[in-house]
């Protein structure tokens, strides 16, 4: 427990320290892709990899025991190895799930009802709080193919440029303008960020501080009212501004990669793998 | 909060992707297709306010706004909830990708129920949208809560604890944002009560 929570707050401080050279960054939209690597994923066809990425995510979901779970981790950091991507960013995405998971390993030992031949811990004083190990193994495992899933992400997203992944996505029959709006939302997403800094630090300057107290939720209200009024008008010139530019429901295509052999070999072995590790699960 | 990868069994995921592709489809149908690219920019903006945080004694909690999305985008809100959640996991893996379908149920059908809510009880006067803004707001948090602990009872009785604890950890969560709902809902009663129509809806 303690190495966890030291864990925690290293990750915390990572993520801390990561945050503070963001804060001076402006409008430009942050990229969700190291497009400069030639690793093997980023040379592997869009649709294939999201097809594969996401069958394994389910395999992965649907394991039931720790072992071949702890196993999909491993497997999971020597897929990012061969990916390369950015470490920090992973650490990014680990540090997001955190919260929910380790709500999992604190709850769930002491809260899962015992059955027959469940080993369960007994504090001398308080017997009323049995700590039962079979909890804390199915935390556990839940745990594990979180982070197992989690890791895969930055190797499905960060080694395309967001539109291609997009593209891909479309090439796969989700509707075009699914796409587009994910494209839109992404866009404007730091547009409002920076305005809502903007706000918030409007705020501040006139002494005003978030407690725990009326005035606050009603400062809150309003900040929220005028983000969604200057949002909405904000909406209205970007689709005046988009159609002076001759849009009509398309944007222009990402370049086309064709579907080679070794694409498909490379999703064959990959569910392969998934394969193997459900079928460990289930014998084991 | 949002479900994430590995807690739910996979028959469930599975149901919440259908689900959900379904209803993001009809959504899609109900909203004016020129109006489309609005909505994500919009949805952009409703993201950036779930992201604001509301100290709560001596911890903080961040807003849900299932409530006041319904209320202000009508049915399509369900679009726009899953097109943020998408987001959300490319972004940030708050919410895993198996779970995705899973967690769009959980905040996209409260906001179609609150959206009903008070578009059919609003009324004409300010005082009025304000309370039944609030009620939106407070009934949004409150089902997301009861959806996801339901979600979460589906995996067997050792998930029995955790969801009585999830119920109880939404309880300040629905009051807050009750209150800030009503702020909100009176703010643009008086500063653009145009937003207080679903502005992207086909009408029927």
């Amino acid at each position: 427990m303690a190495v966890l929570v030291a864990g925690a707050v290293w990750l915390r401080r990572i993520a801390h320290n990561r945050s503070v050279p963001e804060e001076d960054r402006d409008w430009s939209v942050p990229p969700l892709a190291d497009t400069a690597g030639g690793s093997l994923f980023h040379l592997w066809d869009v649709r294939c990899k999201i097809i594969t990425i996401l069958i394994y995510s389910f395999i992965i979901a649907s394991l039931k025991h720790l072992t071949p779970a702890l196993a999909a981790i491993g497997i999971s950091l020597l897929i990012l190895m061969t990916a390369k991507v950015s470490f920090s960013k992973v650490i990014l995405r680990l540090l997001a799930i955190t919260g929910f998971i380790s709500m999992f390993l604190v709850v769930m030992p002491f809260s899962a009802p015992v059955h027959n031949g469940d080993t369960v811990l007994i504090f001398k004083g308080m017997e009323w709080l049995g700590f039962n190990l079979r909890g804390l193994r199915l935390a556990a495992t839940i745990a594990a193919k979180a982070i197992a899933i989690a890791l895969l992400m930055e190797p499905l997203l960060s080694t395309a440029p967001l539109p291609v992944t997009l593209h891909g996505l479309s090439r796969l029959g989700v509707p075009e303008m699914i796409g587009q709006m994910v494209l839109l939302s992404n866009r404007y997403l730091h547009v409002f960020r920076h305005e809502a800094r903007r706000m918030s630090s409007g705020m501040r300057v006139r002494g005003f501080r978030k407690r725990t107290n009326l005035i606050t939720l009603r400062a809150v209200g309003n900040f929220i009212g005028m983000l969604f009024v200057r949002s909405f008008e904000r909406t209205e010139r970007v689709f005046d501004a988009m159609r002076a530019r001759g849009y009509r429901g398309r944007f222009p295509e990402p370049a086309e990669r064709r579907l080679r052999t070794r694409d498909l070999i490379l999703a064959a072995g990959w569910l392969a793998i998934g394969v193997a590790l459900i079928i460990y699960d289930r014998i084991a | 909060m949002h479900i994430s990868d590995g807690v739910l069994p996979i028959s469930v995921a599975v149901g919440g992707y259908v689900a959900s592709a379904v209803l993001v489809a009809w959504s899609a149908r109900r909203t004016r297709s020129e109006e489309l690219p609005k909505l994500a920019v919009m949805t952009a903006a409703f993201f950036i306010a779930s992201l604001v945080h509301v100290p709560f004694g001596p911890t903080s909690v961040h807003l849900l706004i299932p409530g006041l999305t319904g209320a202000l985008l009508g049915s399509s809100a369900f679009l726009s909830i899953g097109l943020g959640l998408l987001l959300q996991s490319l972004l940030f893996q708050f919410g895993g990708i198996t779970a995705l379908g899973a967690n769009a149920l959980m905040m996209g059908l409260p906001a179609l129920a609150c959206g009903w809510f008070f578009q059919r009880y609003k009324g004409r006067t300010q005082l009025r949208q304000v309370i039944i803004g609030g009620l939106a707001g407070a009934l949004g948090t409150a089902l997301a809560a009861i959806i996801l602990a339901a979600l979460l009872v589906t995996g067997g009785e050792d998930f029995f604890g955790i969801a009585k604890i999830v119920l109880l950890a939404h309880l300040p969560v629905i009051i807050i944002e009750g209150v800030v709902s009503a702020f909100t809902i009176g703010f643009l009663a008086r500063v653009k009560p145009a937003l207080l129509q679903p502005a992207f809806t086909r009408s029927l």
